[in-house]
């Protein structure tokens, strides 16, 4: 599913400025791939890999006293691996560059099109604040192709949604990440779907809606019992359950699309917001 | 036998019976309080010819640093003495170290590690050093004896990088670690029996990154000549002790207590919840060696 690409080959470079607000480009662009990327990002080369990523360029900033801002510019393959890796860190505030931007301490990130784009300051400063801002919004200009989001991410209710969070991602590992559900992939999550968590606060109760996508509505229906055998076996037929912290967990399969909600306060809500993806699809 | 699958609900099970067990969606495992006592010894070593420029150390000097912080460390005269009490002649030895492109280990502590390990008697072929392939090592799969290196820095993930994060190349999908601040990284150790295997931590501070912004943050103008190497069998301890070191040249350089983007609470955490060693400086006895001018601590 994330292995169409949308348009391989863009001279990375080109998309950069050689200047911002005073800062120029004095060094050679450095450029990685998946397998190099371990040299350049100290332990987080896997979550890029995890969403497809096929290039980096890293471009240097410097202004004399000035300190130095790093442009890294991710070329993601398609737009929804682009739109998954910016959902993986959602802290910060939306600062409006591109197709969706988090701003926090001094660090940019945005994705565009099929582009992954972080700039980070090495001190923030409202001057390093004004440049990251700007060169933000000069690459966002330069990428041409808007890209769109996943469709899966439209059918999240929008009520108690916190903070607008939404992950979008392709294996458990990385749904672990924002919520461990199980050792084991029992949601047979992989290449072939695509999967999206919100995270919604009610009274200070936080919970849990994700959805899965699968292939077809077959490969939904196996992914639903190896679950349900896993994760619920006591509610095999009804599909809900109060589990120990005296919360409620509910599934639902919708043709090739699984629903399933963790940690809501109480059973008519998991039911209501069951039903209600069920009725969007 | 079908291997059990481990779900949330068994975490929540766990945790409704004791609350001890919420840390651990990962392992499920409840945690041996690890007896204190008496104070962890650290060593630091401090040696102003460490370097023989910027990030390049002195061979010699960094043998010798390492001799006279682990004699210190392990109340012997003499440097291989000292060693015999970490490994035997029979012993399977990894050395654990990071490669890092931009701040790495150090061939120099690399070689002087394994030279003493090759004069207790273990021979060559049973030495390995690995970072990102240990996994696959044939030495590191059967390793009976751990030697933990690794240079202080700071970490996006998890604030500071340091001798208990070196082992995530343990893991399989290090991500799974990196939840809340890489909180409970320290349940790795346990997760892959890394524990009691591992003689010698070794936190290398001859050129330690005091900040860094965002994932892919490096840059020299945050790194200084420290020129320091600390020891220590306890690796919570000798990270704490290079966590306030960094703090402090942060407020040197900053002029200010500006707090670290993620906080390195993964320190006090395996001390606190999975019981890996002691992170409270009054229960570290902390031994400095050698040239004192910058020492920050």
């Amino acid at each position: 599913m994330c292995k169409s690409p949308e348009k391989v080959e863009t001279n990375l470079g080109s998309l950069l400025p050689e200047e911002i607000n005073g800062w120029k480009a004095r060094e050679k662009d450095k450029v990685f791939d998946p397998e190099t990327i371990f040299d350049y990002i100290d332990g987080a080369g896997e979550i890029y890999r995890a969403y497809n990523f096929k290039k980096l360029l890293a471009r240097n900033f410097s202004k004399q006293g000035k300190p130095g801002i790093i442009a890294d510019l991710f070329d993601m393959e398609s737009s929804r691996n682009a739109f998954g890796v910016f959902t993986h860190d959602l802290d910060g505030e939306d600062v409006g560059v591109g197709k969706g931007s988090k701003y926090k301490g001094g660090l940019l990130s945005f994705w565009k099109g099929r582009f992954f784009v972080s700039l980070y300051a090495e001190e923030e400063t409202d001057e390093t604040r004004d440049a990251l801002l700007a060169l933000g919004k000069k690459v966002a200009f330069s990428i041409k192709k808007e890209g769109e989001k996943p469709r899966i991410v439209s059918l999240f209710p929008q009520e108690h949604l916190f903070e607008k969070r939404i992950h979008y991602f392709f294996n458990h590992i990385i749904l672990n990440y924002h919520f461990f559900v199980a050792d084991e992939n029992i949601l047979l999550l992989g290449e072939q779907t695509e999967a999206a968590l919100g995270i919604y606060r009610d009274d200070d109760e936080k919970y849990y809606l994700l959805l899965v996508r699968y292939p077809e509505a077959g490969k939904a229906s196996v992914a639903y019992n190896s679950f349900i055998n896993a994760y619920m076996p006591d509610a095999l037929e009804s599909g809900i359950v109060q589990t120990e912290d005296l919360k409620w967990t509910a599934a639902k399969l919708k043709e090739d699309l699984l629903i399933i909600v963790f940690d809501v306060p109480t059973g008519s809500r998991a039911k209501e917001m069951i039903e209600e993806i069920g009725k969007d699809k | 036998m079908e291997k059990k699958v481990i779900t949330r609900r068994d975490f929540l099970r766990v945790t409704a019976m004791t609350p001890l067990a919420g840390a651990f969606a990962y392992g499920l495992k409840i945690p041996q309080e690890k007896e204190v006592s008496k104070k962890v010894k650290v060593v630091l070593i401090r040696d102003e010819e460490a370097l023989i420029s910027f990030k390049k150390p002195d061979p010699d000097v960094v043998q010798k640093m390492l001799d006279d912080a682990v004699a210190i460390l392990l109340g012997e005269k003499d440097p291989v003495q000292a060693w015999k009490k970490l490994v035997k002649p029979s012993d399977i030895v990894g050395i654990k170290t990071n490669i890092m492109h931009y701040l790495p280990t150090t061939q120099e502590v690399e070689q002087a590690l394994k030279q003493r390990i090759i004069d207790v008697g273990v021979p060559e072929e049973n030495i390995g050093i690995d970072d990102r392939g240990v996994r696959r090592n044939p030495i590191f799969q059967k390793a009976t004896a751990l030697i933990n290196a690794r240079p202080a820095r700071t970490h996006h993930w998890s604030g500071i990088g340091g001798c208990i994060k070196n082992y995530i190349m343990f893991v399989p999908r290090a991500s799974a670690y990196h939840p809340d601040s890489c909180a409970d990284l320290a349940s790795l150790w346990k997760e892959f029996n890394l524990i009691d295997r591992t003689k010698l931590n070794i936190l290398v501070m001859l050129n330690p990154q005091f900040h860094s912004v965002g994932p892919h943050s490096y840059s020299d103008k945050y790194v200084w000549d420290y020129k320091g190497i600390m020891v220590s069998q306890d690796p919570v301890a000798v990270d704490a002790i290079g966590l306030q070191i960094i703090q402090a040249k942060r407020r040197e350089y900053f002029g200010k207590d500006l707090p670290m983007q993620t906080p390195a609470k993964h320190i006090r955490l395996a001390d606190t919840r999975h019981h890996l060693g002691v992170s409270d400086p009054r229960k570290i006895e902390l031994l400095k060696l050698g040239w004192k001018e910058g020492i920050l601590i």
